[in-house]
């Protein structure tokens, strides 16, 4: 658990503060985003975290403990730390890389030898193919994946990420949010996640920071921010398609009334998708099928049907204002 | 140390003079020619055509920096016999090295997606060269040149040792009768010289860099 | 080809000499090499984590490199406790050696990419361990090449050091002068050539061997 009270950074020569008076927790266990634009003091946040920063005012936790009592170098030797530069050491081999801090740690060598093998394969690199390489025989990815893995070597409750996934094409991007959810529901992290992508922030986050000039504007689920946004900075950051980003979030059973099964759409259904699916997935039949309605599945069974008109009733509601 | 004042003072003052204008000539005359000779043979050296032998002349210019520079003085002088001339030959040849050096590496280091992309946008190879691939390259240049004028300053104190007189006969005037006023007072000079060189090339590179570039 | 064969001729009817000069010559070089890696490497690394004392330092190193090595050698021979030989063209040698070797050991340092430290930084490495396991390891191949540098430059500037008393191979050439004697003037300029290629070569293996394959890649050749 992340406990952040009145946090205050003004850098040198700035009159402006970069980060102003923060306060806020990250549970256990949870991906916390930061999003907002650049120079909202996002990158200070989780570099105060770590200590590379060390903040004006204020006082920051990590499971009760202030983190200014803990030696520095021993505290981040806790912490994963991924940037978006991911920093590999070009001189030593990836093996080298992801065993550094078990060795700064002093565990044993052939503890270490399983750690990074398990690792590399836990984030989709070959052992017997990567450990031995140089950073510069690899790609743009597989960096960025050896960066995740020497994160995670020493097995650290807290993982810092500052916009881990900015510098790789969108497809590669998108693979790599999606393997780090399915890592993260593995490994159950504390995490804290910076990013300037609103669409990464509403995929990889349990909750949401949003920020401007140093300032915490809202605070929330991914959902709550899009159902009701605090003001129109996180309006105008969320973007104009809000309707179809919050069907992105909504599971298809979330829609289904107990007992539509009898509604009389069902029977016309020429279409299915399945319950975990996102609503927007039953848009996408819809359009595709030239139809109205969808059929809901889990597993062989229909449990119910979603008809446009539902849909477009569902938006109404959560969004509140929209007509 | 046995130093005194006075005879300081009149190194300084009377002995030394009259070897400035020679030692600045030993300096600027080779300076002047080995930069006239390497620019065109560096841009030429990296122009499509020869490109491939980039690595290989940049090798011998290197091999060429392991001859010492008393021998660079000395080698002529059996064939040219003693005198000002076969100093100033050698000191040419000496001055050729880092120039040349510091134009080839300069120039082959401006950055090919640049020069793509200036060839993207129409222009011919010769104003790639001067409007693009020159300025780019010329802070390198520059500092060729300037490591050439300091080393050659200093080496043209041996050309005394062939007849090419400059302030070289002042110190070794000091060292074969003991006197480190002398040695003082013409190590002074040539300092002197080659600071001032070093400003006027700095002075010189500011002018014609692009602000955006310092 | 007529000198070419004089200088073949001239080095085999004094090899016992050439050897004894190239033996003196080559101790020089050593004995300057060594004091000069400890010393000026020492110095780079302290003014790279002192970072104003760099200006002051490496204003003084390119001071003591326009002063002309003849008047170098000149001024340590009038100072008593030094006088003709070793110990006078020792010094002299060594401080010229200042110049390529504190800069590039400071410039090494200093041109290691931030994020690489960042990231080691973050790691929780002592800044001791980022000094010693990055930023040293990182410099080597900028390092290697003012060392080269330095190399050869001393074996060149060694054989003006024949003016203060040293029976090195710049005697060769020194006497070649006075005699009018182009055969021992160009003989003695190739041993030097030779010796400095050979230094430079050796130091171009301990550089393979010390300087890890990660920093290897790439076209190096015209830096």
């Amino acid at each position: 658990m992340i406990q952040l009270e009145r946090v205050k950074k003004v850098f040198p020569n700035t009159a402006v503060p970069a980060v102003d008076e923060l306060s806020f927790t990250v549970e256990q266990g949870n991906v916390c985003v930061f999003v907002g634009p650049s120079g909202c003091g996002k990158t200070t946040i989780i570099r105060m975290i770590n200590r590379l920063v060390e903040p004006t005012s204020g006082s920051i936790f990590i499971d009760g403990e202030n983190i200014l009592q803990v030696d520095s170098d021993r505290l981040r030797r806790r912490i994963g730390y991924v940037i978006q530069q991911v920093g590999l050491l070009p001189h030593r081999t990836i093996e080298q890389n992801v065993g550094l801090v078990p060795r700064l740690l002093n565990w044993p060598e052939d503890r270490i030898a399983r750690r990074v093998a398990e690792l590399l394969e836990m984030v989709g690199l070959d052992p017997a193919e990567a450990a031995q390489k140089y950073p510069y025989q690899l790609s743009g990815g597989q960096m960025q994946r050896a960066g995740v893995a020497r994160a995670l070597a020493a097995d650290p409750p807290i993982m810092l990420m500052d916009e881990p996934f900015g510098a790789v094409d969108p497809i590669l991007r998108g693979r790599l949010q999606d393997e780090f959810l399915r890592l993260q529901r593995e490994v159950q992290k504390t995490i804290c996640f910076v990013t300037h992508d609103i669409n990464e922030a509403l995929k990889m986050g349990d909750y949401i920071v949003v920020l401007n000039a140093g300032k915490l504007v809202q605070k929330g689920t991914p959902m709550e921010l899009l159902s009701s946004p605090a003001n129109d900075f996180v309006k105008a950051l969320i973007g104009d398609d809000r309707g179809v980003k919050l069907l992105d979030l909504t599971r298809a059973e979330s829609l289904v009334a107990d007992g539509s099964i009898k509604s009389p759409a069902v029977k016309d259904c020429s279409c299915f998708i399945d319950a975990l699916q996102p609503v927007k997935m039953a848009l996408e039949q819809m359009m595709k099928h030239d139809t109205d309605s969808v059929g809901i599945r889990r597993g062989d069974e229909v449990i119910g049907a979603l008809t446009w008109a539902e849909i477009k009733k569902h938006i109404h509601r959560i969004s509140g204002d929209e007509g | 140390m046995n130093f005194g004042l006075d005879r300081f003072i009149e190194a300084m003052l009377y002995r030394s003079p009259p070897y400035i204008l020679e030692h600045v000539q030993l300096v600027l005359i080779p300076l002047g020619i080995a930069a006239a000779i390497a620019f065109p043979a560096g841009v030429l050296l990296t122009r499509p055509r020869f490109r491939r032998y980039t690595g290989r002349v940049m090798s011998v210019f290197n091999a060429g920096q392991t001859i010492p520079p008393l021998a660079v003085i000395a080698l002529f002088f059996p064939f040219l016999g003693l005198g000002y001339r076969p100093a100033l030959i050698a000191l040419t040849l000496y001055a050729l090295l880092p120039i040349a050096r510091n134009t080839l590496a300069g120039l082959a280091g401006v950055p090919f997606e640049v020069k793509e992309a200036a060839r993207g946008m129409g222009m011919t190879g010769w104003q790639v060269l001067t409007q693009v691939e020159v300025p780019l390259s010329l802070p390198v240049v520059i500092s060729g040149l300037k490591t050439s004028a300091v080393l050659t300053a200093g080496t043209a104190a041996l050309a005394a040792l062939v007849g090419g007189k400059g302030m070289g006969a002042v110190i070794f005037a000091g060292i074969n009768f003991f006197r480190v006023e002398l040695i003082l007072a013409g190590t002074l000079y040539i300092g002197i010289m080659a600071l001032c060189l070093d400003r006027l090339l700095s002075f010189f590179e500011s002018r014609i860099t692009p602000s955006h570039m310092k | 080809m007529e000198t070419a064969a004089g200088v073949v001729k001239f080095i085999l009817d004094n090899s016992g000499r050439i050897a004894e000069y190239a033996g003196n010559h080559f101790s020089l070089v050593l004995t300057v090499l060594a004091f000069s890696l400890v010393l000026w490497i020492s110095v780079g690394l302290f003014i790279s984590r002192h970072d104003r004392l760099a200006g002051g330092v490496i204003g003084l190193a390119n001071v003591l490199f326009v002063i002309p090595s003849i008047s170098l050698f000149g001024l340590f021979v009038t100072i008593p406790q030094l006088g003709l030989g070793r110990s006078s063209a020792a010094l002299a040698l060594i401080l010229y050696a200042m110049m390529p070797l504190v800069r590039s050991v400071y410039r090494g340092v200093k041109s290691v990419d931030r994020w690489v430290i960042e990231a080691g930084r973050g790691m929780g490495m002592s800044e001791m361990q980022i000094l010693f396991q990055i930023q040293i390891p990182m410099a080597w191949p900028v390092v290697f090449a003012g060392i080269r540098v330095a190399v050869v430059m001393i074996t060149g500037m060694a054989t003006v050091a024949t003016f203060i008393g040293e029976r090195n191979l710049g005697r060769l050439i020194h006497h070649g002068i006075t005699r009018g004697n182009a055969e021992m003037i160009i003989a003695g300029a190739v041993v030097v050539a030779l010796m400095a290629l050979l230094l430079d070569y050796a130091m171009g293996l301990i550089e393979r061997k010390v300087t890890s394959p990660g920093l290897r890649h790439g076209d190096r050749d015209l830096q």
